[in-house]
């Protein structure tokens, strides 16, 4: 297979997989049990409000023209307005992102340094001492829901030693401003990426240090700590780098699970408001935005590593 | 190595799983309500947010999580390895594409996005939890039954069996479904782990489970209000989920490597 019908066929799942998310989040709103409005409406059902509901999601009108209107509007980077507060989508978008952009950032910064170095520090002697530590550790911390985790060390560090805050209530969007209130957060969302990625090299990075190409390297006196980092570390880089990839879907996850934990007024925080509201214009601009997000970090993977292994059909 | 680990993991998740599956035989009657977030007076662990006895509510609250998770898990491979099966083994290459692609399209919804969004529209309850969580896993399952049974079905055991004159179905049945086992049972644990840990997070966020549920995750979620009044209505349980979880992963590990060695 060339190069190119690769890209083109990887081109061609990731827009299938965006038009997929907007169908499925579209299809949301058709699922809904008998009216819509009504479902909606909910605790509230007087009739005044039902047909407020109706006319702002234009119920009436057939099915397909709504998907197109909504999918059009999608393409101007117009998501609808809130039910509940009349906002535009866009701007509780706009109110969330900052602290969501900044968890997400700090933790990818840390996670591929920690990921890759500990990784590597394992495979240096398998077998030994320090590796059986990093196996097992991270083997036992990649099963942890991150709420569970996250309580616990709440409990210890906020609640019995008393070196950190407990939530980041009070300091609003301003995280920066309170580094303090980032550490367990950060830490929380750290744990799983970090574990699944020092496996993951470690893997890599034993298959490559017993490969031919480096024992070739070790006959010809190249310095171990070379062919450590130079040598062995690319050839286990692709799979590293898809599973990076992977981790936007548990980072999302995480975000959510974290912010609703440490009470940060991002993005996961508006998903969840919006759905214990059922503000569903919210829930489908959240949605279509997280999932596209997805989509397109998968995609760039995918292209990195079949550049990094063109022979391995990467994840087409 | 593997076989500490294997105790290890084994010694971690016997307490949780013990207290899931048994508990409720133990828990008795409930009794009176007493004061929200009381320590003692009569109270083993305390008492929760709405006053109810923590020890009871911990002998109570494993089932849900364990039984939903061990559900979603099998569901999901009811779906996923006729799926697979059928891709991996059919001549038909529109069969196949037809099977797979839909998969790979729905692979790229994050999991608990997918399970907001259908919370959004009508509250699961745990029998839809479970539903939506095999759901999620099947493209994922799919993928490996199918990777496994194809590389099975290429072995010239199975071109020797095919020139005997064996039939498709005992081909199918008889060989390449068993040699794909040993792949699925390293793949269940790791399912299993991702299931429960997805269970228990929306059981937390509070989809597929009543506010008031005896439940460990819903637990950790409503009790947190009284974290610094009364800790152990929170510590408790959480402790429990990450012994659960973390064992499972660790007895699957350390069996799968036995059983690795003792082949090779």
């Amino acid at each position: 297979m060339s190069p190119g019908s690769f890209v083109a066929r990887r081109l061609l799942l990731g827009a299938a997989q965006t038009a997929a998310v907007v169908l499925l989040v579209f299809a949301l709103t058709e699922a809904l049990p008998g009216d819509a409005a009504v479902a909606l409406a909910g605790d509230q059902p007087d009739p005044a409000r039902i047909a407020a509901l109706r006319e702002a999601l234009e119920l009436d009108r057939p099915a397909h023209e709504r998907l197109a209107d909504w999918a059009a509007g999608l393409l101007h980077g117009d998501l609808g307005t809130s039910l509940t507060s009349g906002r535009p989508v866009t701007r509780y978008l706009a109110d969330g992102f900052g602290p969501t952009l900044l968890l997400a950032g700090l933790t990818l910064a840390l996670l591929v340094p920690l990921g890759f170095g500990l990784g590597v520090l394992a495979a240096r002697r398998a077998g030994g001492a320090l590796d059986r530590l990093i196996s097992s550790v991270s083997l036992a911390v990649y099963a942890v829901p991150e709420f569970a985790l996250g309580v616990l060390l709440v409990t210890v560090f906020a609640l019995r030693l008393a070196w950190l805050p407990p939530t980041a209530v009070g300091y609003g969007t301003d995280l920066l401003g309170h580094p303090a209130a980032l550490v367990l957060p950060v830490l929380v969302l750290l744990a799983r990426p970090v574990c699944s990625l020092s496996r993951l090299v470690r893997a890599g990075m034993v298959d490559a240090l017993a490969a031919p190409y480096t024992a070739h390297a070790r006959r010809y006196g190249v310095p171990e700590r070379r062919i450590l980092w130079w040598h062995a570390l690319p050839g286990a880089a692709a799979p590293a780098v898809q599973q990076l990839a992977r981790t936007a879907d548990w980072l999302l996850c995480g975000v959510v699970v974290v912010e609703a934990l440490f009470v940060i007024p991002g993005l996961g925080t508006v998903l969840l408001n919006a759905v214990a509201e059922r503000d569903v214009p919210v829930v489908q601009g959240l949605a279509v935005v997280f999932g596209v997000v997805t989509v397109v970090l998968n995609l760039g993977a995918d292209l990195v590593a079949h550049r990094l292994t063109p022979r391995a059909g990467a994840a087409a | 190595m593997s076989r500490g680990r294997f105790v290890l993991g084994g010694l971690v998740v016997a307490v949780p799983l013990a207290l899931a599956l048994l508990g409720p035989l133990f828990a008795g009657p409930p009794g009176p309500r007493s004061v929200s977030f009381a320590l003692g007076e009569g109270h083993w662990l305390g008492t929760d947010f709405v006053g109810r006895d923590v020890w009871r509510q911990v002998l109570l609250g494993g089932r849900t999580v364990v039984v939903t998770a061990l559900a979603a898990t099998a569901l999901g491979y009811l779906v996923a390895v006729p799926v697979g099966l059928l891709a991996a083994l059919t001549h038909a290459r529109w069969l196949e594409e037809l099977l797979m692609r839909p998969l790979d399209v729905l692979l790229a919804v994050p999991s608990l996005l997918l399970i907001l969004l259908v919370a959004a529209a009508a509250d699961p309850g745990p029998v839809g939890l479970a539903l939506l969580v095999a759901l999620v896993n099947v493209p994922d399952a799919a993928r490996i039954v199918r990777a496994a049974a194809g590389e099975a079905a290429s072995r010239p055991a199975v071109e020797a069996l095919r020139m005997q004159g064996e039939s498709w179905w005992r081909v199918a049945v008889s060989y390449v479904t068993r040699s794909a086992l040993r792949t699925l049972a390293a793949d269940a644990g790791i399912r299993l782990t991702g299931v429960l840990y997805l269970v228990s997070t929306a059981a937390f966020l509070g989809v597929g489970a009543a506010p008031d549920a005896a439940d460990w995750a819903v637990m950790v979620d409503r009790n947190r209000t009284g974290l610094f009044v009364q800790p152990w209505a929170v510590v408790v349980p959480a402790v429990l989920i990450v012994g659960l979880t973390t064992g499972v992963n660790l007895l699957f590990d350390a069996a799968l490597e036995k059983k690795g060695r003792a082949r090779s």
